[in-house]
């Protein structure tokens, strides 16, 4: 099938197009004065290439400059192409988690967001969600763009979305200033109220994340009501060890489905769960490629320098190491390439031929102990 | 200690000494073929997970892989031994009795005690005569646990309802809670004496080893759990640094071993119990001659390999004449300087073994440390092996004054501070000890050192620091915080 530059970059559902080909389209998209938004079209000044001449494949994307920290400022309307004409259909403005330093902001495009959510429900079929379902969602709402996908996965995949809300940047501040228990007690007003609504509520789907999920786990109520009435289990927002998966699957919530997805404002979504693994495999996550790529690289790569041309942060580790995650997003809707992750992962090949790599056992970067000497001899 | 627990615990001791000696220890360990795997132990059985750690021996070679378990495991295994009712009174005695046999003298886990001690010398770098001192001590407070526990019970108070009074009542001794977490130390075996006593009183026990030496707890609970506890009375939850909380948030109480930071951060927390720097002091008063308790001095500075709270860090000298102090530094320099430096595996050594690395950032934060102090041993303190790994050699400093700030520095080998001290600094620079052993007969002040609240242990004449005796206190007993005093009275039913 031949596809024009704008089909290349819209291919319908199932299509997918040849990745160097993809970028091509997607660079004359991003940065031709009619279509680019006007953040890329005035920052392709300072690139030091020209995009539309010298990006002709995926790799190439490695020549742009990590920009990520310039969406703490940039304003949002900057960020929206111009091809999507004087009315875009906006789903909204979202932030992300703010773990280090102020927020950085994105614009969610109705047309993205439908192609993510489309992917994501052929997952959650893959993965033996049963359609249809009530879901209930102890996930952030407000400025996370998780909390809009958690509604719009419900009322496609589901029936009726149940929420929790939470405000995850409170928690981290709290467990900044040393006040673990005042987190923990926040921690565990969310779980009454989630009780609630699986008391009450005929509950087939709970997304959740890993630290509300033990808490709740450690209420036997809890672990009975959700072992009775909950189908299929997704979780995401923070890692999940190994070991603690295997508790869940093989111990605590044996019959039900559970699965995750490893989420990113700044891809605009998610990797999800590879469908199929087996018992002793460690928990693959797949992007949406190739409008969402990974690659697993030297974790020594600092990527602050950010100069522009090819500096070094995309030379990947060997397949079955652990490296620190780039991400690249590529759509009509929004264009980031090489944003360096807060994580670390294990390098798996990717579905099929790729572009990117596929990612395992998700964990955040260590740092490492200096060798302080405490006193004392214990 | 009353006559009859004095016997009972002497019988243990000589069995237990009787039988370490029967078998004839081979040369050596073992050549490794597979790393030993030292899997987590809970309420199930041995559970390997997937994320480990290697435990290296000084050298840096690799002697296990050490299961780590996730918070959720530790909530899991606290929620099942909560669920296990104790044993009853006697069968716990009995069963305490049995793995220290057992721990001392047996096969555990397919590791005979020699090539156990062997391995924990050698991930130690304890010298392997201290470690074997360690099994015995161990093992002998194992069998008196039982006792030992029992001499911290109030006068008033009987050890179950079922005694209780009826008519007035009694007071009852209680457990202030079911399930009880101990993040234990690595830097002796001996370490793991003290926590038995909890499960004598019928608390159910989880132990967070340290990541340097997990070889003792694991065998010892290998051990307990043989001998009659059973694998949901007592567990090994090896964890990584981030998920120790969790180990501690489970159980209903918990001891926590560390510095200083580590007893800041429990101070407002009822339901747990620091164990912090020893900080362990010796006062050589002017009533008598320093020379007569020389090898005391010497003792307690370096037994255990100088790695125990117990051994002495600092020593008060009441300068009797000018000099005094100077000359006790110099007699006290040329005796520690005088033993032998030798891998830890070896018959004679006495000195404790690091890894080169870590041995270099002790002694770098000890010249830190010391400042303007007057070094009477030799200029470096690492002797380096040339394995990868280095003895440290015996420090002696001289400071200023009674109130010097390197006197509260305790580092885990033979390192002592020697400090001149008159009648007129009284008990303000002692304070903050473990144990302060007072050479001194004046009775008014043996008086202020009992009634100085942070001194712990006060010992008097010619005893070394490190002695420690089975139902004695250690930092007051264990089962002060453990155990709680209840009323029950009970009114007989008329029907």
């Amino acid at each position: 099938m031949t596809l024009n530059g704008t089909e290349i970059l819209n291919p319908p559902p199932g299509v997918r197009p040849d990745p160097d080909q993809f970028v091509r389209a997607a660079m004359q998209w991003h940065f031709s004065p009619e279509t680019g938004s006007p953040y890329w079209l005035h920052r392709a000044g300072s690139l030091g290439f020209d995009p539309r001449t010298d990006v002709r494949t995926h790799a190439d994307l490695a020549l742009f400059p990590n920009v990520a920290g310039e969406l703490r400022d940039v304003p949002a309307q900057d960020l929206i192409p111009r091809g999507y004409g004087s009315r875009p259909d906006v789903v909204g403005v979202y932030e992300s988690g703010g773990t280090t330093g102020a927020p950085k902001r994105v614009v969610l495009l109705r047309d993205w967001l439908d192609r993510m959510l489309a992917w994501s429900n052929e997952q959650l079929d893959a993965h033996g969600f049963p359609r249809g379902l009530n879901w209930l969602g102890t996930v952030p709402s407000g400025p996370h763009i998780v909390g809009e996908y958690f509604r719009r996965s419900a009322a496609t995949h589901g029936t009726h979305g149940f929420t929790v809300d939470l405000d995850p940047r409170w928690v981290k501040r709290l467990i900044a200033e040393g006040r673990g228990k005042e987190a923990g007690a926040y921690a565990e007003h969310i779980v009454d109220q989630a009780a609630e609504v699986l008391r009450s509520q005929d509950i087939g789907v709970l997304t959740i994340t890993p630290p509300l999920l033990e808490r709740l786990a450690a209420r036997d109520e809890l672990v009975e009501l959700v072992n009775k009435k909950v189908r299929a289990i997704r979780w995401g927002g923070t890692q999940l060890d190994p070991d603690t998966r295997d508790l869940y699957r093989d111990e605590i919530f044996p019959d039900t489905v559970f699965s995750g997805n490893y989420g990113s404002t700044m891809i605009l979504g998610f990797a999800g769960e590879r469908p199929g693994l087996g018992p002793d495999d460690p928990c693959v996550f797949d992007t949406l490629s190739p409008f969402v790529t990974f690659e697993v690289v030297d974790p020594e790569a600092d990527g602050t320098d950010g100069t522009g041309g090819a500096y070094g942060i995309n030379e990947p580790v060997p397949y079955g190491s652990r490296g620190r995650v780039v991400a690249h997003h590529v759509s009509a809707s929004f264009l980031l390439p090489n944003n360096l992750e807060r994580d670390t992962a294990i390098r798996v090949p990717a579905l099929g031929e790729g572009p990117g790599d596929a990612v395992a056992d998700i964990a955040p970067v260590t740092e490492f102990e200096n060798e302080t000497v405490i006193e004392g001899v214990y | 200690m009353a006559e009859s627990q004095q016997a009972e615990y002497r019988k243990a001791e000589s069995r237990i000494a009787e039988s370490q000696q029967v078998a004839s220890p081979p040369a050596d360990l073992p050549p490794l073929d597979a790393l030993d795997a030292l899997d987590a132990l809970g309420p199930r059985g041995p559970y390997r997970t997937r994320k480990r750690a290697t435990v290296t021996d000084v050298t840096g070679t690799p002697r296990a892989e050490l299961s780590l378990v996730p918070g959720l495991f530790a909530e899991r295994t606290a929620k099942a031994l909560r669920s296990a009712p104790p044993l009853p009174p006697d069968q716990r005695a009995a069963a305490l009795g049995r793995a220290a046999i057992l721990f001392a003298t047996g096969t555990v886990d397919g590791r005979g005690i020699d090539e156990h001690e062997r391995t924990v010398s050698r991930v130690s770098g304890l010298p392997l005569t201290v470690v074997r001192d360690a099994t015995r001590n161990i093992a002998t407070r194992l069998a008196a646990a039982h006792g030992s526990a029992d001499r911290a019970r109030p006068r008033g108070a009987v050890p179950s309802w079922r005694e209780a009074a009826e008519g007035d009542g009694s007071a009852v001794w209680a457990r202030r809670g079911e399930v009880f977490a101990v993040h234990a130390a690595g830097n002796h075996p001996g370490t793991h004496s003290l926590w038995p006593e909890a499960l004598a009183l019928g608390h159910r026990v989880m132990v967070r080893p340290s990541r340097r030496e997990p070889f003792t707890p694991h065998r010892l609970i290998s051990a307990l759990r043989t001998a009659g506890f059973g694998a949901d009375r007592v567990a090994l939850l090896p964890t990584d640094h981030d998920q120790a909380g969790a180990v501690l948030r489970a159980a209903d109480l918990g001891m926590v071993y560390g510095g200083d930071e580590v007893v800041r951060k429990y101070a407002g927390d009822p339901r747990v119990l620091p164990q912090g720097p020893g900080r362990s002091k010796i006062l050589l008063a002017g009533d008598s001659d320093w020379r007569d308790h020389l090898d005391t001095v010497v003792a307690s500075v370096s037994h255990h390999g100088g790695t125990g709270c117990v051994n002495t860090t600092a020593v008060y000298v009441e300068e009797t004449a000018p000099g005094t102090a100077a000359a006790f530094t110099a007699a006290l320099a040329e005796r520690l300087g005088a033993l032998p430096v030798l891998p830890p595996q070896d018959e004679k050594a006495v000195l404790p073994v690091q890894p080169a690395a870590t041995a270099q950032a002790i002694a770098r934060h000890l010249q830190q440390r010391a400042g303007s102090a007057r070094r009477f041993s030799p200029a470096d303190a690492v002797a380096d092996l040339g394995d990868g790994s280095a003895v440290l050699r015996p420090a002696v400093h001289l400071v200023d004054g009674p109130d010097a700030p390197q006197l509260g520095a305790e580092l885990p080998f033979p390192c002592v501070w020697v400090a001149p001290w008159t009648p007129r600094d009284g008990v303000a620079p002692l304070r903050g000890s473990l144990v302060l052993t007072a050479v001194t007969e004046r009775e008014e002040l043996i008086g202020r050192l009992l009634d100085e609240p942070t001194i712990s242990n006060l010992y008097l004449g010619d005893t070394p620091t490190y002695r420690i005796e089975p139902g004695l206190p250690h930092d007051g007993y264990l089962a002060e915080f453990l155990m709680h005093s209840k009323s029950v009275i009970k009114t007989p039913s008329n029907h």
